[in-house]
């Protein structure tokens, strides 16, 4: 692993946990499937 | 303290992408992605040499009949398609790029979360940079030249579909090379800590691409080959740990990231086993020297052994350790289809969810072990520690098998639709005249109707009857031209669902950023922290677990779902 040069979140993550890096990732995921969805429509 | 570096680059990649949007636009670099988009370009001269035929028919017979030369539009190409593809994603990102790095040259960042924002886009770019160089240059200059090499004779193999020199594979090269030899820029290194957000994002995007009816086949299964070899792999690090006097806490972290999904499972196991930092340090160093080196190997492996997709997935799902490494040995192994990709994440995903297990088995186990072990909360580590972006993938999943985006029994995107055969792939007078002959030589009553069914309505109208006349193709009774009629029927019947393409899109994307910046994570001082004890153990078990679940796979897992 890589020290640790930011005082904020980790050496692999912007964020402070997983838990929290777990969140971003599911609002990123459902932001780009409303997107698909309103952009494309069904089918 | 500032993160936000006030430095051009942002503004030069934004300025650099958005000239390779303009120049495709405008056609001026056609030569150029002739040479590499060759199997586009090859359906570019059919599209236009179809196109000027029937524009030199048409004018003919508008001449004929002394009428005006008919103004005709040739039908775009997929090299049409693909230069307007990437026109359009640079313009976007090229756009953003530029607008962001003005912004960064022109603002006073102070501390606070804007400042921690803004500075991680400019790492972002880079990637981004990296990621369009190698998709669109380096990925198909090494497909091109590998089958060259192939056609010429000089090899009878293609060594970049050997080596796997794929986008993916080139882009953690690439990452690995940057950050040992070239060193991170400091306004980039941020933006290089999103990588695996942008890897998670992905792996929920997958739940997108399954639906229950085909997880059903794949669940039972899975289920049981990865029980197995999560819970043997566990138990043979913790004897094996035993034996080499190792640390118990060492041992029992190891074995959680041997066993299950690498990292999470390391991070996850670390507090029931009281691991101190330097162990868990040392586990997540042997598990992604072991991960690179599977990563490479696999892929040759599995083609070595003309594995299928299906295969190929379960093998990397069950024998790679880590999440991302799963994904990019599945993408270097089939880097243009997506089935690969979605079995390894079937059993990768199973896996996880074994977690919860192999957490209470370890702290059963250090506590019997180690007599001085202080009581650790296991519902606590449990809720705080499992993975949710496993639940996100599950909740696309769901919405995936409601029909949300696609209709609800699809498969891999592709669903039936009599409704939406096209008029010109309805059966043709000739076509329905030779089928009426073939009615007597159906071999059973069932058989017999779904025909007369096709002959009624000139196409397929349901599955049930889709599966009995693929069922029926395969009598040795009928003739080729009936076998044909037969096939494009079917083919005519399904469609690609376009919403799950975009989906496939989004995903390849996302792994190729996340999986650039994790070679931008892999150090030399990574690696050489995966020394001693711990990789001897964790590469006998690494090794055991890989060659068994190839001969397990081999032998029980069918070519197809």
């Amino acid at each position: 692993m890589q020290p640790n040069s930011f005082d904020r979140g980790s050496a692999l993550s912007i964020f402070k946990s997983d838990r929290l890096e777990d969140v971003a990732a599911l609002v990123a995921a459902l932001v780009i499937a409303l997107s698909v969805l309103v952009v494309i429509g069904h089918g | 303290m500032i993160y936000t570096q006030k430095s051009p680059a942002l503004l030069i990649i934004g300025l650099i992408i958005l000239l390779w949007g303009g120049l495709n636009h405008l056609g001026a670099v056609d030569g150029l992605q002739s040479s590499l988009q060759q199997a586009a370009f090859k359906d570019h001269v059919t599209v236009k040499e179809k196109f000027e035929a029937e524009l030199r028919v048409a004018t003919e017979q508008a001449a004929a009949l002394k009428k005006p030369a008919p103004s005709m539009t040739m039908p775009k190409s997929k090299f049409d398609g693909e230069k307007a593809f990437q026109a359009k994603l640079s313009f976007i990102f090229g756009g953003a790029f530029t607008l962001i790095g003005l912004f960064i040259l022109l603002w006073n960042p102070k501390p606070g979360h804007l400042d921690y924002m803004v500075s991680t886009i400019p790492g972002v770019g880079f990637i981004m940079l990296i990621a369009l160089l190698v998709r669109w240059g380096l990925d198909p200059l090494f497909a091109n030249w590998g089958k060259a090499v192939k056609d010429a004779g000089t090899l009878s193999w293609d060594f970049a579909k050997i080596f796997n020199l794929n986008y993916v594979v080139l882009g953690i090269l690439i990452g690995i090379f940057v950050v040992n030899v070239l060193k991170i820029p400091a306004w980039a290194a941020n933006g290089v800590r999103l990588s695996r957000l942008f890897l998670k994002t992905g792996v929920i995007l997958l739940g997108t691409l399954y639906s229950a009816a085909e997880l059903a086949q794949l669940g039972a299964l899975s289920v049981v080959l990865i029980g197995i070899f999560v819970l043997g792999s566990v138990g043979i690090v913790l004897f094996m740990g035993k034996r080499m006097k190792a640390d118990n806490s060492m041992t029992g972290v190891l074995s959680a990231g041997m066993g299950v999904c690498g990292v999470s499972a390391t991070v996850a196991s670390a507090p029931v086993v009281q691991a101190k930092a330097a162990e868990i340090a040392y586990t997540i160093g042997t598990i992604l020297a072991w991960g690179v080196m599977c990563m490479f190997i696999f892929p040759t492996i599995g083609h070595l052994f003309h594995m299928t997709p299906v295969q190929f997935g379960a093998w990397a799902g069950t024998g790679i350790l880590n999440s991302a490494q799963v994904a990019g040995a599945a993408l270097a192994f089939d880097p243009d289809g997506i089935e690969t990709l979605k079995v390894a994440e079937i059993f990768n995903i199973t896996r996880v969810l074994f977690l919860p297990i192999i957490v209470l088995w370890l702290a059963a186990w250090y506590v019997r072990n180690e007599e001085s072990a202080t009581q650790v909360d296991l519902v606590h580590v449990l809720v705080s520690k499992f993975p949710i972006f496993v639940l996100g993938f599950i909740f696309m999943f769901a919405l995936s098998s409601f029909g949300l985006f696609a209709p609800a029994d699809h498969y891999q995107g592709k669903f039936f639709s009599g409704d939406k055969v096209k008029e010109e792939k309805l059966l043709k007078p000739k076509q329905v005249k030779l089928l009426e002959g073939e009615l007597t030589k159906m071999r059973s009553p069932e058989e017999k109707k779904a025909l007369a069914d096709l002959i009624a309505n000139r196409k397929l109208t349901s599955r049930a009857q889709d599966d009995l006349l693929k069922a029926s193709a395969r009598n040795p009774q009928l003739d080729n031209a009936t076998r044909g009629i037969l096939e494009n029927a079917s083919k005519a019947a399904w469609h690609d669902s376009p919403v799950i393409k975009a989906f496939r899109d989004w995903i390849a994307w996302l792994f190729a950023l996340g999986l650039i910046g994790l070679g931008m994570q892999i150090t030399g001082k990574a690696i050489r922290q995966a020394g001693g004890t711990p990789l001897v153990i964790g590469s006998v078990v690494g090794l055991i677990k890989a060659v068994g679940s190839l001969i397990v796979v081999l032998i029980f897992i069918s070519k197809t779902v």
